[in-house]
């Protein structure tokens, strides 16, 4: 099902999430990875980063909060050692980069741009350094700074991908479409705190995760933030959040997504990727669609 | 072959106090090696839950598992004939090796060290249990340690550690339990010269290291680096285990 990006195409709606995925073919063990629409590699730094130190995965009904605080491999060794198998394997992938400064997501750019990468997805939910603890997806002035500032340095399709943690997700998606985004990608996860109590012994035993959370229970929250941003922007919408089924993909198109990614049901259902590609193919033949663009119409004849 | 599979429950039973043995037969055929897993899918849950293998007869594998929340009670509920949805064979097993050996299993942590000593030509197997109820049938020990003496040997497995290392003289030490009894049996055995390979839980999201949430800290060639219990592990070495 060809699916047009608008300066990206891919040959289906259907990508893995960042994180969810690994680099490359990884989840080839599981099902075939170059028969999904793209690949979103795990956030690549400048540095090698390895990551939080404390539990990083606490299960909640529906979901899970993770905090793997960004551990990867660093750019360099993602160029060595990863990206020869993305192109070796014909596969279609986005590099997720962050940065914890202005400086480091320039940097990021501007080698990924020197290595003929494709395309981009900034995640723009990482801390700012300078700021203290704000994230640059939450200040609508150091998103438009940020993503600007890549425009400079990177001509290839250039993704933004917001978190849902602030007031307005429109108006820092219409910061991203006025610097130059091609396309946002929302949402990012829900600041969460995990928490698991026991009264052994006369005294509270606590085991707790600050984190974020994806998964079922967020794809209300992930519906809201799409519905929102397709208002309010011109460029292309990749929906997320929470997506399990068909049906969960249809609703994303139906509030304005081009396109979905996957990222949790990856560890419930580790073929689903490959599947929504194929049950997607099997009810446009079924129900007499010929374009994906046909089918997004129909969604949203009644606007919501 | 793709790591997902499907498998039939053929045996599901009450092993002991709140222990539940399960075997199933892969749709395909497959293998798995002792210090191995597997990760069911349990109902609607978001992740799967990872079992050794506490058995395989080259169609069967069986697991061993202690109910303690939503995941296990969904597995105790299920039938003979009852479909499971796994992947495995996951992680690296215990690298057998032709020496003299301990093999130590606390709680639960059994089920992976009585698939381990069908593999071994020699080995002392010992189970360590808060008391007898929770000893598994069908497994023979050749020592038995219970917290309130109700069989085998009175105390706890870091009270007899010592001794039992004393007494068999082991030149390897194989294990798998709670935290606790894995740092004292990787730093007794370091103390007596001996090897040790110990099982290690992390919960898992992804089981194929990929998605970086089940980590611990390893040291290897004077490196300090993250190590992924699910595809690195589940088994390390007692003398690079960083500890939490
Ligand atoms: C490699 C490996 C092998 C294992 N082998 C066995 C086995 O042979 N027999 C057995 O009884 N148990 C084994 N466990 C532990 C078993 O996975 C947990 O007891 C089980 O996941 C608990 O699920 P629950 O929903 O019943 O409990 P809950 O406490 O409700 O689970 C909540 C969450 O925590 C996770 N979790 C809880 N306890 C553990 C744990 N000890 N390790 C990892 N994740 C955990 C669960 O997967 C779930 O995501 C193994 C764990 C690992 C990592
Ligand atoms: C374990 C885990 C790691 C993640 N790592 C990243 C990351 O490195 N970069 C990023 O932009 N998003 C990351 N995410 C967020 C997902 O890509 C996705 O935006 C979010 O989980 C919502 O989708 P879902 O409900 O389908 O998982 C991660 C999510 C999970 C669960
Ligand atoms: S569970 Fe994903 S890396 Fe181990």
């Amino acid at each position: 099902m060809i699916t047009d990006l608008r300066g990206l195409t891919l040959k289906t709606p259907i990508i893995s999430a960042s994180g969810t995925y690994g680099y490359n073919n990884e989840f080839d063990v599981f099902c075939d990875v170059k028969n999904i629409g793209a690949v979103v590699t795990k956030a690549v730094t400048l540095a090698p980063r390895a990551g939080n130190d404390w539990q990083r995965i606490f299960e909640v009904p529906g979901g899970l909060i993770n905090s793997i605080g960004l551990e990867n491999v660093g750019i360099e060794k993602f160029l060595e050692e990863k990206l020869p198998v993305l192109k070796s394997e014909n596969i279609e992938f986005i590099v997720n980069i962050a940065g914890s400064t202005l400086d480091e997501y320039l940097q990021l750019a501007r080698i990924c741009d020197k290595n003929s990468i494709k395309a981009i997805e900034l995640n723009l939910s990482c801390p700012n350094v300078k700021s203290g603890c704000l994230e640059f997806g939450t200040d609508e002035d150091a998103l438009y700074e940020v993503v600007s500032g890549v425009r400079q340095e990177f001509s290839g399709y250039l993704a933004a991908k917001l978190t849902p943690n602030v007031t307005s997700i429109e108006k820092i998606a219409a910061a991203a479409e006025k610097a130059g985004a091609n396309a946002v990608s929302a949402i990012n996860t829900v600041k969460a705190l995990g928490l698991k109590l026991q009264y052994v012994n006369g005294e509270f035993k606590k085991e707790f995760v600050h984190g974020g959370l994806s998964g079922r229970t967020v794809k209300p929250v992930a519906l809201s933030c799409v519905n929102r941003i397709s208002k309010a922007v011109s460029i292309p919408v990749i929906g997320m959040g929470g997506i399990y089924c068909l049906d969960d993909v249809l609703e994303f198109f139906s509030v304005g997504a081009e396109a979905v990614q996957v990222g949790t049901a990856n560890f419930t259902h580790p073929d689903i990727c490959e599947k929504l590609a194929n049950d997607l193919e099997e009810f446009m033949q079924k129900n007499g669609f010929t374009q994906l663009d046909e089918l997004k119409c129909k969604l949203r004849e009644e606007v919501i | 072959m793709k790591k997902i599979h499907k498998g039939i429950v053929k045996t599901i039973k009450e092993a002991a106090k709140n222990t539940v043995y399960m075997s199933f037969e892969p749709e395909n055929p497959m293998e798995i090696k002792p210090g191995q897993f597997i990760s069911i899918l349990c109902g609607g849950l978001t992740l799967r839950r990872p079992f050794s293998a506490a058995d395989f007869d080259g169609k069967e594998i069986a697991i061993l598992f202690r109910r303690k929340g939503k995941g296990t009670n969904y597995l105790s509920g299920l039938k003979p004939g009852s479909e499971i949805d796994f992947i495995g064979a996951l992680g690296n097993g215990f690298d057998v090796v032709d020496k003299k050996s301990l093999i130590i299993g606390a709680g639960i942590g059994i089920a992976p060290v009585s698939y381990l000593k069908k593999k071994l030509d020699s080995g002392i197997l010992v189970g360590a249990f808060m008391s007898k109820d929770e000893a598994p049938q069908g497994i023979s020990f050749d020592e038995i340690i219970t917290n309130d003496g109700s069989a085998g040997k009175k105390g706890s497995i870091l009270d007899h550690l010592e001794n039992l290392i004393d007494n068999y003289k082991p030149e390897i030490i194989y294990a798998c339990g709670p935290a606790v009894v894995l740092r004292a049996v990787g730093e007794a055995a370091q103390r007596h010269g001996a090897d040790s390979q110990l099982a290690m839980e992390k919960v898992m999201a992804c089981g194929i290291g990929v998605c970086k949430g089940c980590v611990i800290k390893v040291k290897r060639g004077g490196e300090i680096n993250n190590m992924t219990v699910c595809s690195d592990g589940p088994v390390f070495r007692g003398s690079e285990v960083l500890w939490e």
